[in-house]
């Protein structure tokens, strides 16, 4: 009985190897793919630094060299249009989130508008390009930050919503009925007591709204072409006449990957939760 | 109470009228659009109801809608499956576990444009991580990833999967742990067999966790569009040309913004029959 | 916790800002870092690939000497070494400077451009000579790189918004067909006898290329790129008298003396498929093609069928456009779709035939994975464009300097005649040039601000003395396309002119050769497709049908049905009494003829 208990253990820790090493294989491909000259890449199979082939740093040293504007900027221009995205999500859905917690609404239901949020996530997102495209192009926000901002805040609001609403909810209601017995007013007991109590949910929000306005490709393709490109037109920009240059993919990759992880990883106490709009408690 | 009538609508006015703004105009204009003849560098002309006639006739446009279901079931059943058993497997007290759980987000934060064309230095025939393992373990007919039409879906659907198992399995964790000790604990009782466990306890306690996780997936895959632009450009041929890969196309290389219009339409409608038959059991979730 | 995380947080939102402010600062220094790269890597060769030298060792090569620091400019070029920038300045000094006029000074201009670095090719030399132009004019310009896969969105999206952001585009030739259909651009023939601008020889361009250039009897652009596939292969192993005998046991048949026909090339291809003919103990490659979708397999296809549909005008002038002669993609008379016809329907099964004597890989491959096959020595042959050539040189990709030889593409002794409706058997190959790619080249925006500033730029570098230099050294790009570029008699060329920036003396004469074969000798060529819709047409029904065809999803004929009916409505859709006449207009065609 014992043996099978054994068994049972080195074969679950056998899975469990299998799956961490699945889940970071391509982050170490990154890794290795971006110390390799660019003939290795293409012409052979090579898995282990030092025995398969010969590191180099040319890639790196291209990446924080001549083309470090072309970086820098496609980074700069990421941050400024995730951040803004993720403000207004965060501060427009928390409102809302809390606003559906604490109140009735009765001529459009609580769980109806709540619907109607979630729906927003099943738009696909290729229904409205065109005609974001045609609408930027005639008030002059082509190639501008704000363009993406504004879209992305639309894309990621519902994260914000769900998650917050949900957060309220659980939150009780006595501190704030004694706030209004004392006589304040529903806008502050928000923001003085439900807000800072939600904190950590807030931010959890603030970075799922982040990342996924971080990654998104399609609408930062097709607004931007000079000044305003981030990170994700950037990285596509590998495809050259003269083919595509992995090396750069995986610097570049690996370049993107640190803002949404690092901010990820402080705030994993609310993550699932957001994740899942609110249906799954962390 | 009287007072704060007024303030609930403080609250969510101004987020309603965001998402409105930013998704009425966009739909209208892109509904009047589809019933145009419209390219660039020419004038518009009414075309009715040609659009959405050409689409339905359209070999490319059933091609590319049959290719995404491919993508959605199977990337779907994958993640949703491998999440379900890996949350399984990490469901016990074992060091670390708050480790796994912070690392294993990392790849649902790659952007998708990126992790495409990695895939193609790792699914490259000759001298790719896949095949060379698969060459050291002593295959002999090594999968042509991208030269042969399944195996190039599949390569797409291997990404996606790589990418979004994570999530299922971060959910469906939370889930298990959230299941209450007794009832397994009633369970033992009963029986010892794992198997019985999982079908008659486990399963069921966590299906609205598993029907949620399975939604969120299905609506997302639909939208696939990063991955084959990257990893495939939609080749072989059209082979792994997603639906909204396919408009994008038409609409924004092709700048046939009339047509791209009306297909953007008809893969709006589906996804409103789609999530319809999920609403009702969404919106219990949400009652007060 | 929480603490931590808002500092966390704000700690990195800081990081990154000054790390995103940096930016700006650095444009002067770039250039530097190409030069370091450049010895690291000869380094890292030489220890691994020792008998590579020892081969080597009595081909010409002027050694280019690696500063042991980075690179400083020199005589006002980013040049890699000493030899570059001494042969880019005698070439600007030989230059036609015309006048620059001083009201010129202080101005500015933009040029888009496809994106490619500072060494990249085609934009390079914009950022090569700006110090240079600077000084002379007292002007200077701005260059944007544009992601070559969206660069004619980009543009088309410009000129749309009116936000003319462009005074100069290096563009790609098929273009043209939105630019002169919108208006967008403007011809430069009031310049050319304006004393204020330098010379550049019109008549010494290839007629082909020259007629790119043009359009309706005007100039639009500029003297730079000249692209057309020609075909490589391994000289040293075909020449080999042990493999000619292993042909004549396997096949009962004389190795062919040069691949003239497809159908040589095939066979020849399928021989050496397979077998290990470089001596590295794993089975080598016949033929190596980027036909991936999206991977610019669709020039292959156009560049291989060329010599199967396109026949010359019987008598004295064999380019005349008549109804059944010299002509491609449509009926000159009535706009019908050629491309589903016998011939291309031939040509494409041959294609797909000869993608057939490689690795089956090659149907997902674009231009990278494709040419590392040949460069690395495991390919027998392609046929590209003439980076190939230029990247044969560079030790650290290639090993197979001074073993190769080119021409221009082979040609086929049964093409197909749309007058008599069928194949002919011919005695001598029918032998068709063509200029598949987009030979980029600058032309002037109707709105641009300083469009005499601009044009003077593009007249610079139109120059022979410049436009050669850029011939000479292959990471600009330019393929030959000029007298000044071949060798006498056919041209003006030197072979120290090519030797000097590093070329292997046998390679630099192939190069230059199989550009002359294809530009100068064959008697006819296929024309270049510029009307409006042609990317729709070419670039994605084609693509897209062609490799469903190779991958085996759909037969050659039916794949070719469905291009012909999608260019049947892209052609409806613009308006078919229109695009007729701009295509008539594009190839030179008159009606009745």
């Amino acid at each position: 009985m014992k043996y099978t208990k054994i068994i049972k253990n080195i074969l679950i820790w056998i899975v469990i190897i299998i799956a961490t090493v699945w889940v970071f294989f391509p982050f170490y491909w990154a890794i290795i793919t971006s110390f390799k000259m660019p003939t290795v890449i293409l012409t052979k199979p090579s898995l282990i630094p030092f025995l398969d082939f010969q590191p180099t740093l040319r890639n790196w040293e291209q990446e924080f060299g001549n083309r470090w504007p072309e970086i820098s900027k496609g980074l700069g221009n990421s941050l400024i249009i995730a951040v803004g995205a993720a403000l207004i999500a965060v501060t427009l859905g928390t409102m809302v989130g809390y606003g559906l917690a604490r109140f009735r609404f009765n001529r459009w239901k609580n769980k109806d508008m709540t619907m109607w949020f979630l729906s927003q996530r099943f738009l696909p997102p290729i229904v409205t390009v065109i005609p974001f495209f045609v609408l930027m192009k005639n008030i002059g926000l082509m190639d501008n930050q704000l363009a993406l901002i504004l879209a992305n805040a639309t894309f990621t609001m519902p994260f914000a919503v769900l998650t917050m609403r949900d957060v309220f909810r659980e939150l009780p209601k006595e501190l704030e009925e004694s706030a209004y017995v004392d006589g304040a007013s529903p806008l502050t007991a928000f923001v003085q007591i439900a807000l800072p109590l939600a904190a950590p949910a807030i931010a959890a929000a603030a970075v799922i709204c982040f990342a996924f306005s971080w990654n998104e490709f399609l609408f930062a393709l097709i607004l931007t072409y000079k000044n305003a490109q981030p990170i994700t037109v950037v990285i596509a920009g590998v495809e050259h006449t003269q083919g595509i240059q992995f090396w750069f993919v995986a610097t570049r990759l690996l370049l993107a990957i640190l803002p949404p992880t690092l901010l990820a990883l402080t705030a994993q106490r609310y993550i699932v939760r957001g994740l899942t709009l609110g249906a799954v408690k962390g | 109470m009287q007072a704060k009538s007024r303030y609930k609508y403080l609250f969510v006015v101004p987020g309603i009228i965001w998402v409105l703004a930013f998704t009425i105009f966009p739909l209208l204009y892109s509904l009047r659009l589809s019933f145009f003849n419209a390219r660039l560098g020419k004038p518009e002309t009414f075309a009715g109801l040609n659009n959405y006639i050409r689409a339905f006739g359209d070999y490319r446009a059933w091609d590319t809608f049959g290719q995404t279901l491919f993508f959605v079931s199977f990337s779907v059943f994958f993640t949703v499956s491998i999440g379900l058993g890996l949350a399984l497997l990490f469901n016990r007290p074992m060091p670390g576990r708050q480790i796994f759980r912070s690392l294993f987000t990392m790849p649902m934060f790659v952007a998708p444009i990126a992790l495409g064309y990695l895939g193609l230095t790792i699914f490259h025939e000759e001298v790719g991580a896949v095949n060379t393992v698969l060459r050291a373990m002593g295959m002999v007919n090594l999968p042509r990833w991208f030269s042969d039409v399944w195996t190039a879906r599949m390569a797409v659907v291997l990404v996606d999967t790589w990418q979004w198992t994570p999530f299922c399995f971060l959910v469906l964790l939370a889930g298990l742990q959230s299941l209450p000790e007794e009832v397994y604990e009633a369970a033992f009782l009963d029986t010892s067999s794992s198997w019985d466990i999982f079908r008659y306890v486990t399963l069921p306690l966590l299906s609205p966790v598993l029907f949620t996780v399975t939604i969120l997936r299905l609506v997302e895959a639909f939208k696939i569009l990063d991955i084959p632009f990257s990893l495939t450009s939609g080749g072989p041929g059209a082979a792994t040309q997603s639906y909204s890969f396919f408009i994008y196309l038409t609409g924004l290389r092709n700048f046939n913004t009339g047509y791209a219009s009306a297909l953007s339409y008809i893969l709006l409608f589906v996804m409103l029959i789609i999530s319809s038959f999920f609403f009702s059991r969404l919106r219990k979730n949400f009652e007060e | 916790m929480k603490r931590t995380t808002y500092i966390l947080i704000a700690a990195f939102v800081i990081l990154t800002t000054i790390l995103s402010s940096c930016a700006p600062a650095a444009p002067v220094a770039p250039q530097v870092i190409t030069q370091v790269v450049e010895k690291e890597v000869k380094v890292e060769v030489t220890k691994e690939v020792i008998k590579e030298v020892e081969k080597q060792v009595e081909v010409v090569v002027t050694p280019t000497v690696a500063p042991t620091e980075a690179a400083k400019e020199i005589e006002g070029f980013p040049a890699a070494d000493e030899n570059e920038a001494k042969t880019a300045k005698a070439a600007w000094d030989a230059a036609d400077k015309g006048k620059p006029d001083p009201a010129w000074k202080g101005k500015k201009f933009t040029i888009g451009v496809y994106s490619a670095g500072q060494r990249g090719a085609i934009s390079g030399p914009t950022y090569f000579f700006r110090k240079n132009f600077e000084q002379l004019t007292g002007a200077s310009y701005d260059i944007v790189e544009i992601p070559f896969s969206e660069m004619r969105e980009k543009i088309a999206t410009d000129f749309d918004t009116g936000a003319n952001q462009y005074d100069m585009i290096i563009n790609c030739s098929n273009f043209y067909g939105d630019y002169i259909n919108n208006d967008w651009v403007q011809p430069l023939d009031p310049f050319f006898e304006d004393a204020r601008f330098p010379k550049w020889e019109r008549d010494s361009i290839s007629p082909q290329v020259a007629g790119l250039y043009t359009w309706g009897g005007k100039w639009y652009g500029s003297n730079y790129d000249h692209d057309a596939m020609i075909f490589y292969w391994r000289k040293d192993i075909m020449d080999d008298p042990k493999w000619k005998e292993a042909y004549k046991k396997e096949t009962g048949e004389d190795m062919p003396a040069t691949m003239a026909t497809w159908e040589d090339a095939i066979k020849v291809s399928k021989f050496f498929n397979g077998k290990d003919w470089n001596g590295d103990g794993a089975a080598d490659q016949g033929v190596t093609l980027h036909l991936k979708v999206g991977g610019q397999g669709f020039f292959h296809y156009m560049a291989f069928s060329a010599p199967y549909v396109v026949l010359p005008n019987p008598g004295d002038n064999p380019t005349k456009v008549t109804k059944y002669n010299n002509v491609y993609w449509f009926d000159p008379d009535t706009m019908e779709p050629l491309i589903s016809s016998p011939g291309h329907v031939r040509a494409l099964e041959k294609m797909i035939e000869l993608s057939k004597t490689g690795s089956s890989a090659m149907w997902g491959w674009s231009l990278g994975e494709a040419w590392a096959q040949f460069l690395s020595g495991k390919a027998f042959m392609t046929f590209s464009w003439g980076d190939v050539a230029s990247l044969a040189e560079d030790k650290t990709q290639s090993t197979i300097m001074g073993k190769w030889w080119a021409s221009g593409l082979p040609g086929t002794n049964e093409p197909y005649s749309f007058e008599k409706k069928a194949f002919l058997k011919l005695d001598k190959p029918n032998m068709v040039a063509q200029q598949v790619g987009c030979s980029w080249h600058p032309v002037l925006s109707k709105k641009a601000k300083n469009p005499e500033l601009a044009y003077y730029w593009m007249a610079l570098m139109a120059t022979p003395p410049i436009n050669h230099w850029m011939v000479t050294y292959g990471w600009t790009g330019v393929n030959p396309g000029t007298t000044y570029d071949w060798f006498p008699p056919q041209g003006k060329a030197k072979i120290e002119d090519y030797t000097v920036s590093g070329w292997n003396e046998n390679d630099a004469k192939a190069n230059v050769q199989a550009y002359a074969d294809n530009f100068f000798t064959y008697p006819i060529w296929q024309s270049y497709l510029r009307i409006p819709g042609t990317t729709e047409m070419q670039n994605m029904s084609l693509d897209t049908h062609v490799s469903e065809a190779i991958t085996g999803q759909l037969s050659a004929q039916d794949a070719l049905n469905r291009t012909a009916e999608d260019w049947k409505r892209v052609v409806d859709e613009y308006g078919k009494d229109k695009l007729l006449k701009l295509y008539q207009d594009s190839i030179g065609y008159t009606p009745g003829q």
